[in-house]
C-alpha cells in the first residue's frame, strides 16, 4: 500500500532504521511490555481466584490497571517507532498479524471486564470463589498476552 | 580464564546438543525468548512492583510485608525460567556471549540486584514488619529500592542491547 511505503519513505523511519534509535526504542519496548504484562497477569490471578486473595478485587484492579495502560502506552509509541522503519514488510508478516489480532482482542476482553463484569463486583468483591465471567476474562487476559509476548517476538524472526 | 571457560564450553557436546535444539525444533528461539520475556514480566510484576511500593509510588492499598512474603516467590521462580532460558542460548554459542560487553553490563547489573532482592526477602522473612518497624529501615528500604529498580531496568535494557552491541562497540 503506498501509505505503508510513504510512512517507510519517511526522514524519521529510516533515521531509526539506521541507527542506534532502534535498539534503544526496542529496549525501552521491552521494559514497557515487561510492566504491561507483568501489572495485568496479577489481576489476572486475582479474578481466577489464585492470588492475592486478601485484597478485594476491585482494589488489585484499581490499583494495577492504570500501570497496564501507562505502560501500554509507551509500549505503542515505541512499537509504532519500531515498526515505521520497515512498515511495508510487517503488515505482511504473519506473526506481526497474529499479534495484532490478539491485541485488539484482549482489549476488547479488557473491556468487557471493566464495563460489564465489574458492575456487578460487590457480590464477590472479597470472595476467594470468583464468578466464572471473572474467571473467564482472567484466563483470555493470560492467554492473549502470552499469545501477544510469543508472536512479537516472533515478528522479529521472520523480518 | 574466560578464554578456557569459553572455549570448553563451545566444544562441549552440551553446546552442540543446544546447538541442535535451537536448529531443529520448530520455533524453538522465538519460543524461549518468550518464556525469557515472560519471566522478565514476572519480575516486573514482583521485586519492581516492590520496589515501588517502598517509594509510596504504586499499590497504596497494600501491604509492603505482606507484598515481600507474596511476590518473592513468583520472582524466584521467574529467574529460575529465565535462567533456563538463557542458558540454551549461552550454552549453544558461548563466545558469541562471553566476549560480548553488554553481556557483562548486564551480569554487572544483575548480580548487586539479585543480591539486593535476595536482602529484602530475607530480613523480611525473618522479623514479618521488618522493613516497616523503624523510620531507619523505612529510609533504607527506599534507598536500596532505588538502587534496585536502577539496577533491574539496567538488566532489561542492557539484556536487550546484547544483540546491539555493534551500536556501542566498533570491532576490528
Amino acid at each position: 500500500m503506498a501509505f505503508w511505503a510513504w510512512l517507510q519513505a519517511l526522514p524519521l523511519s529510516e533515521h531509526i532504521g539506521f541507527t542506534w534509535w532502534f535498539p534503544f526504542l526496542e529496549s525501552i519496548h521491552v521494559l514497557a511490555i515487561g510492566l504491561v504484562v507483568g501489572s495485568i497477569f496479577m489481576v489476572d490471578l486475582r479474578l481466577l481466584g489464585l492470588a492475592a486473595l486478601r485484597y478485594p478485587a476491585s482494589r488489585i484492579t484499581r490499583e494495577l490497571v492504570p500501570w497496564t495502560w501507562a505502560a501500554f502506552s509507551v509500549a505503542a509509541v515505541t512499537g509504532f517507532g519500531l515498526f515505521m522503519t520497515r512498515p511495508t514488510a510487517y503488515v505482511e508478516n504473519p506473526a506481526f498479524q497474529i499479534k495484532f489480532l490478539l491485541l485488539p482482542l484482549a482489549a476488547l476482553n479488557m473491556g468487557v471486564f471493566q464495563f460489564r463484569t465489574m458492575r456487578g463486583i460487590v457480590d464477590w468483591d472479597t470472595q476467594h470463589t470468583t464468578p466464572t465471567e471473572a474467571k473467564v476474562a482472567g484466563a483470555l487476559s493470560l492467554l492473549l498476552w502470552v499469545g501477544v509476548l510469543l508472536a512479537g517476538r516472533w515478528t522479529g524472526h521472520i523480518i | 580464564m574466560r578464554d578456557t571457560v569459553a572455549n570448553a564450553l563451545a566444544e562441549s557436546s552440551l553446546s552442540e546438543f543446544a546447538v541442535y535444539l535451537l536448529g531443529n525444533v520448530p520455533g524453538l528461539p522465538p519460543i524461549a525468548q518468550t518464556f525469557h520475556i515472560a519471566g522478565i514480566c514476572v519480575v516486573v510484576g514482583s521485586i519492581v512492583l516492590i520496589n515501588l511500593k517502598f517509594l509510596g509510588i504504586a499499590v497504596p492499598g497494600q501491604n509492603l510485608s505482606e507484598m515481600i512474603e507474596r511476590l518473592m516467590p513468583w520472582m524466584w521462580w521467574a529467574l529460575l525460567v529465565n535462567a533456563v532460558s538463557g542458558l540454551l542460548f549461552v550454552v549453544a554459542r558461548p563466545i558469541r556471549y562471553f566476549y560480548n560487553p553488554v553481556f557483562g553490563y548486564k551480569f554487572t547489573f544483575l548480580v548487586p540486584a539479585v543480591i539486593l532482592a535476595f536482602l529484602v526477602y530475607r530480613l523480611s522473612k525473618r522479623e514479618s514488619t521488618f522493613w516497616e518497624n523503624s523510620p531507619t529501615r523505612r529510609t533504607a528500604g527506599r534507598v536500596i529500592a532505588t538502587i534496585s529498580l536502577a539496577l533491574w531496568v539496567g538488566v532489561i535494557l542492557a539484556g536487550r542491547w546484547i544483540a546491539y552491541s555493534e551500536y556501542l562497540f566498533f570491532y576490528e
